[in-house]
């Protein structure tokens, strides 16, 4: 009886903790353990909290409602969590970076709407409700980045973007291994991603598969946007023009004949009935004037 | 004395001296007199008087000088701003995609709009309706701007030319040349143009502004109004108001000879055609032939339920008014 007695109170307690644990693993983000790692390089002070609490109140307040406060929108499922939670502070400074690039269900991501310096400026302000927080800076130097170069080759037959990006220190010219690279092609309210995120192999190079049936301007020209990113030498971003798109020319959407254009080019079928029209009613005119002259002419003689 | 007197007299030099100053003096005194003169009569000629009947049935006498010759057609005395904005962007051909699996009915595109378009509360550009079909099926939210046809039935009736399709496929009005006999609006499949029926919200702030017919600000009492696509920032290469003021990635907006739709709220860009047939994309009322540049995508996998409160009104036609 008492063992039994144990052996129901042990299942009930295994069945509690199981559904609490797969409810939390509901709410875990699944990140990969490269993001995780991810440091930021802008040392977090209280100038970059506050800069931070400006763009929070901008692009997070809405739903996250006042850090410490759990006032965010109740009305949200998953709701918003309170971003001075431990659940938020048990992450890892790359994971909130991780979350803020990709974004779920009702949150957006801020990767395009966001720079990175004010994607870590609102991490740094969400740390700062953390007296336990110790910062760990990653290695890049932003400075550095200038001496990066990206070279771009394109191969027709294969229709494949070739990458290779290589800093040129004093020491000599150092190849980036397992950098973050994206190819984007540049549109008239933004950037178009090329084929996915990928990273640089051991010789610094990259092949991206760009699509054959990508529209250009009149003879075809594209405008090619590469981003690196990498833990050393921080963001890149280079641009080139070049001759790989579909020549596109299409005519204006005013251009063909129809009933709602301007008179001059309204359809040949209304300009004929019209014009048909007016004439044989003013040849009419004319017969009925003419014969009104034969009459008198007529009376005149009698 | 005579003898003297006829003595003709001998010029001395300080004579001559002083006659010549006195014939200059005059003659520049006499030319540029004349000069004047004749100046004055080209002006008066030039310059005659003229009697003009004004707007407001008033005869005013105004100096030639000062009038300007009026165009026989309403075109040929466009302002800068009404050319531009009929002549549109070069080789763009705008098209917009609303995401109805995103909609919650924030409502903040209308806002937005309303805001940049001067307009009151009850007048729509863009709408977010409740809809249900039918008895059992789901009910949604769905934004509804004008669909800026390609072939626009409320442009085919305008009498006048005050509404018109650009060549990047926009439909504008403008108010300047409109009548306001709204024929447009009973045109119109979509319900898309609002009436100016009272005086414009902000009358009075607005009234030194320059007309845009891109913004259609400042707005006319007794002219149709309706949505611009948001013509004055697609010039500026920024989006349209109500799209970047989306708080939940519902719309996309970019150009189709691009291939390439930007999204409001995240900015991130997509193929256009792809997005559509992934999505089985679709346009409002394809049957009538208006060949809309608005697309939706179903409201499929939504992660927010349609609200209990507004299911009476989405349902009212169909008899679910206490659903």
């Amino acid at each position: 009886m008492f063992r039994k007695n144990i052996i129901i109170k042990i299942t009930i307690a295994f069945i509690i903790t199981a559904f609490f644990s797969l409810q939390l693993n509901a709410q875990r983000w699944d990140v990969p353990s490269n993001k995780k790692a991810k440091n930021s390089y802008i040392k977090f002070d209280n100038n970059t909290a506050k800069s931070g609490e400006e763009v929070y109140t901008k692009n997070c307040k809405s739903c996250h409602g006042d850090v410490g406060k759990a006032n965010g929108n109740k009305t949200l499922n998953p709701q918003p969590p309170d971003l001075s939670s431990t659940l938020t502070q048990e992450l890892t400074d790359g994971e909130l970076f991780y979350i803020l690039n990709t974004g779920r269900n009702a949150m957006p991501n801020f990767k395009n709407t966001l720079s990175e310096e004010d994607r870590w400026k609102v991490i740094s302000y969400i740390r700062s409700f953390n007296k336990k927080y110790v910062q760990v800076l990653s290695k890049t130097d932003p400075s550095k980045s200038k001496l990066v170069k990206i070279n771009m080759n394109f191969n027709a037959a294969t229709n494949k973007m070739n990458l290779s990006v290589v800093a040129n220190e004093a020491s000599g010219p150092v190849v980036l291994k397992d950098a973050e690279v994206m190819l984007f092609v540049s549109r008239y309210f933004g950037k178009l991603q090329i084929d996915k995120t990928i990273r640089t192999d051991k010789d610094g190079n990259a092949t991206f598969n760009f699509p054959k049936d990508l529209p250009g301007d009149s003879i075809g020209n594209l405008t090619i946007v590469a981003k690196v990113s990498d833990e050393i030498y921080g963001e890149i971003e280079s641009q080139t023009k070049l001759t790989i798109g579909v020549p596109t020319d299409k005519p204006s959407l005013t251009a063909k004949r129809a009933i709602w254009n301007v008179l001059k080019l309204a359809p040949w079928w209304i300009i004929i009935t019209y014009t048909s029209i007016v004439l044989i009613v003013g040849l009419f005119l004319v017969l009925i004037v003419r014969n009104l002259f034969r009459i008198s002419k007529i009376g005149a003689q009698q | 004395m005579s003898e003297q007197e006829e003595k003709p007299k001998e010029k001395t030099r300080r004579d001559f001296l002083k006659q010549v100053g006195i014939v200059g003096i005059g003659s520049v005194l006499a030319g540029s007199a004349i000069i004047a003169g004749i100046n004055y009569d080209k002006r008066k000629t030039k310059g005659a008087r003229i009697k003009v009947l004004t707007a407001e049935n008033e005869l005013l006498e105004i100096d030639r000088n000062d009038a300007t010759k009026v165009g026989k057609f309403k075109a040929e005395n466009l302002s800068y701003m009404q050319k531009q904005a009929r002549e549109g962007i070069k080789g763009k051909r705008w098209v917009m995609v609303i995401d109805l699996s995103k909609c919650k009915n924030a409502r903040k595109c209308m806002s937005a709009c309303q805001d940049a378009h001067h307009l009151r509360p009850e007048q729509h550009h863009i709408n977010v309706l409740k809809m249900q079909e039918s008895t059992n099926t789901a009910p949604y939210y769905m934004a509804k701007p004008c669909q800026h046809c390609d072939n626009p039935p409320c442009v085919a009736v305008c009498p006048v030319d005050a509404t018109y399709k650009r060549p990047d496929g926009i439909v504008l009005i403008d108010n300047e040349v409109c009548i306001g006999c709204r024929f447009c609006i009973a045109a119109c499949p979509y319900s898309a143009r609002v009436f100016n029926w009272t005086d414009p919200i902000r009358a009075e702030e607005d009234k030194d502004l320059v007309y845009n017919p891109e913004l259609n600000v400042p707005q006319k009492k007794g002219t149709v109004s309706k949505c611009c696509f948001s013509a004055d920032r697609c010039r500026e290469g920024k989006l349209p108001y109500c799209v970047s003021a989306c708080p939940n990635g519902v719309y996309y907006f970019g150009d189709e000879n691009e291939d390439a739709v930007t999204n409001g709220t995240t900015k991130e860009t997509v193929r256009f055609r792809k997005l559509i047939e992934d999505n089985a994309g679709y346009r409002l009322m394809s049957e009538l032939g208006t060949d809309t540049r608005v697309y939706y995508l179903p409201p499929k996998n939504r992660t927010q339920p349609f609200k209990e409160e507004d299911k009476p009104e989405a349902g009212e036609h169909i008899g679910n008014n206490n659903a």
